[in-house]
């Protein structure tokens, strides 16, 4: 079975317009803003343009459900992560120990926000800057923890 | 729905939100809720930089919610004007405000000390600032940027350099990497407060009414904005494409509006910044077109070493320290934009007023007494640093005479017939016609984004239109402005943005507003600027034009002092 998992393919070409967090919050949760985005997009200070994408590696033995001491957060069928609400007791584990800073934190619910490589980021980035790409052979691109 | 104003008093160290749902209600947002907001707590009859003087920003409905809706509206009264301030910054401000949830921020008060102003969510806060008081501009972004207690959150700053400390009218508050609240002062109002910087952010996100509604009305926008062609000019060469279109018409102002032509244009073109020194583009925060070019500038400054910037450019500081001051060439043009921006400049002001000081210096009415030896000659590029240098150090009554702006200079030194200034305003870069005159005279903010008198000149090659047509036109556009103002959108989306989808984007959000409604509050937004300008002593019966513009070419002729008279008489009635 071939998995889909997101790349940053082109980070060099990334305008800093932020569609692909704005996108994530309103295709998935169908609210205004970019703080329910299950990626970002960070801006460096210094350097004018130049931008850090971090998007969820889908992790086949991932460590941030490794850290979850409650099994609220699960390895999901090909990779990545699938939370249990009721399980989660906020205490933040998971993200901070994802190395790529990519696990995003719901500051308002306090739970972490798991990408479902979806694709919708992809979708709305002019530039092409994103991929949803099938999981074979060796990773493509540029990486995404650059 | 909008509703939280919050207001900081910078005197006292307070803050406090204020529910007012009705102010939204009313006035939608934007520009007519700042100008409602400037109405109930604005002075117009105190100094524009006592403490009292409030500075008011405000986000709109479609902020952060739809592509391009991407400025913040600043609203206070203007040091360089005594009368109504208004400026317009993209970068990633109406975005953090929308994540905090502040539509709008009313700042009053001054701090004895330099402070800069921390907003998180609802929660702000009061910092000293007196580490980096000093600091230029962009220093002072990296440095709010580092900050431990920041770092890692989407944040957008707004900061002056030390031109806005010095209270120099001239002075902008520049947001972010490199969009600018530019003009009318507003770096020396913050200054004025010893508020060296805002830095918001948020953590929110805004409920939608529609949620279904809103997901197919964003993407008929995003299609349109990303690939319909329509903002093509924009997303490619950006604002620069003008500098050979304005070229070929004759409309490109060269060495202080003394001609509409420039022959070096090819040199200095979008196209010759694009292949030489554009490295990238880059976006306000939720606008997939992406207009703002930035260039590399590279120098050598010691035998096998070079340093590198990455200097931000668009057509008005081409124009305004480029063909006003006759620089050849994109590295001499960046240099003396890295300068201006440093300090926090204006650099339409400032190039103008570089432009008037040459021609008084060339014509004599000022000299070497004034100038301390230093020659002022079209196209010295290492004269403009020179003088760029010593306004910024202070030296020399004249140099420091220079960043109170064009018509301060020409009062006090003369040469007020080539003192390119409307309402104390230098312009913007069109010499196209009485239409653009218009616009500096008559505008709001003596803005030639109040209304497109530039464009109709423009028309006016292609076609014949009734003079009274004309002034409905513009009359028309600078009311339609207050709404697109209000909602906010950036105004090189206008045309993606039209009547149909505006009204059916709000209803998305939950928010009754036909047509006919929308044309009201613009028509009363205007209205309710030009009292506010009337208190502070403004008047459209007391207008001038330069009399060097009447001996100038422009693209549609000569302008006709009779026929300003006529059109300035039928811009009053149709007001």
């Amino acid at each position: 079975m071939s998995v889909k998992v997101l790349r940053v393919i082109n980070r060099d070409r990334c305008i800093g317009c932020y569609s692909c967090m704005y996108a994530c919050t309103r295709q998935l949760r169908g609210l205004g803003g970019t703080s329910k985005s299950a990626m970002r997009v960070r801006a460096y200070s210094g350097v004018e343009g130049t931008f850090s994408i971090r998007v969820c590696a889908r992790c086949e033995e991932p460590d941030c459900a490794e850290a979850c001491p409650t099994g609220a957060l699960k390895t999901a069928p090909g990779g990545g992560v699938l939370l249990n609400r009721e399980k989660c007791i906020h205490c933040g584990a998971c993200v901070k120990t994802c190395a790529i800073t990519a696990l995003q934190w719901d500051e308002e619910e306090k739970i972490p926000i798991p990408c479902i490589h979806c694709g919708q980021c992809v979708r709305y980035c002019p530039n092409g800057v994103l991929a949803l790409t099938d999981r074979q052979g060796p990773k493509e691109g540029d990486g995404h923890a650059k | 729905m909008q509703s939280k104003v919050m207001f900081a008093d910078l005197t006292t160290g307070t803050f406090r939100i204020e529910e007012d749902p009705r102010l939204f209600r009313d006035f939608l947002g934007g520009t007519a809720a700042a100008t409602e907001l400037l109405t109930r707590h604005g002075r117009p009859d105190i100094d524009p930089l006592a403490p009292e003087a409030p500075l008011i920003f405000a986000i709109g409905p479609f902020s952060a919610l739809f592509p391009a809706a991407t400025k913040t509206i600043a609203l206070f009264r203007s040091p360089l004007t005594g009368e109504l301030g208004e400026s317009h910054a993209g970068g990633r401000l109406a975005s953090a405000l929308r994540d905090a949830g502040i539509d709008a921020l009313v700042v009053t008060g001054a701090s004895k000390r330099p402070v800069y102003l921390k907003i998180d969510g609802l929660q702000a806060d009061i910092r000293s600032a007196r580490t980096f008081w000093g600091q230029s501009a962009p220093a002072t972004e990296r440095i709010l940027r580092e900050a431990a207690e920041t770092r890692g959150r989407k944040l957008s700053i707004v900061r002056i350099g030390p031109a806005g400390e010095r209270l120099s009218p001239l002075a902008c508050a520049t947001v972010d990497g490199s969009r600018h609240f530019g003009r009318l002062g507003l770096g020396a109002v913050m200054g004025s407060k010893k508020l060296k910087a805002i830095a918001v952010s948020g953590k929110g996100a805004v409920p939608i009414g529609d949620a279904k509604a809103y997901r197919n009305v964003y993407d008929r926008l995003y299609e349109r904005v990303v690939r319909s062609g329509e903002m093509r000019k924009y997303h490619e060469l950006g604002t620069p494409a003008n500098v050979l279109a304005l070229n070929a018409i004759g409309g490109l102002p060269t060495r202080n509006f003394s001609q509409g032509t420039f022959e070096n244009a090819p040199l200095i073109s979008g196209e010759a910044f694009l292949r030489d020194v554009n490295v990238q583009h880059t976006a306000c925060a939720h606008c997939p077109c992406g207009c703002i070019q930035i260039a590399e500038l590279r120098e050598k400054f010691a035998p096998a070493h070079y340093s590198t910037v990455r200097v931000s450019y668009d057509y008005e500081p081409i124009f305004a320290v480029g063909t006003q001051l006759s620089l050849s060439g994109p590295d001499e043009i960046l240099k003396v934009i890295a300068s201006i921006e440093k300090q926090g400049w204006d650099s339409m002001s400032m190039g103008n007023t570089l432009a008037w000081a040459t021609e008084a210096f060339l014509s004599g009415v000022i000299g070497e007494s004034e100038t301390n030896g230093l020659c002022l000659c079209f196209g010295d590029t290492k004269a403009y640093l020179e003088a760029l240098r010593r306004i910024a150090s202070g030296e020399g009554e004249f140099f420091r005479d220079l960043e109170m702006g064009t018509a301060f200079c020409s009062e006090k030194y003369g040469g007020a017939d080539f003192a390119m200034q409307y309402g104390r305003v230098e312009p913007a870069g069109y010499l196209t016609g009485e239409n653009a005159v218009m616009s500096w005279i008559t505008g709001v903010r003596h803005s030639h984004l109040d209304d497109f008198g530039y464009s109709i000149d423009q028309k006016l090659l292609l076609q014949e239109i009734p003079l009274e047509e004309q002034v409905r036109m513009q009359v028309e556009d600078a009311r339609w402005r207050m709404v697109l103002n209000s909602l906010v959108i950036c105004l090189f989306a206008r045309g993606v943005y039209d009547n149909d989808i505006i009204v059916e984007a709000l209803g998305t959000l939950g928010l009754e507003w036909p047509l006919d409604r929308l044309k009201r509050l613009g028509e009363e937004t205007l209205r309710a600027k030009y009292r506010w300008k009337a208190a502070c002593g403004f008047s459209l019966d007391n207008t001038a034009i330069p009399e060097k513009m009447f001996r100038v070419k422009t693209s549609t002729g000569l302008i006709d002092r009779d026929r300003m008279a006529r059109r300035l008489e039928l811009y009053c009635k149709d007001l």
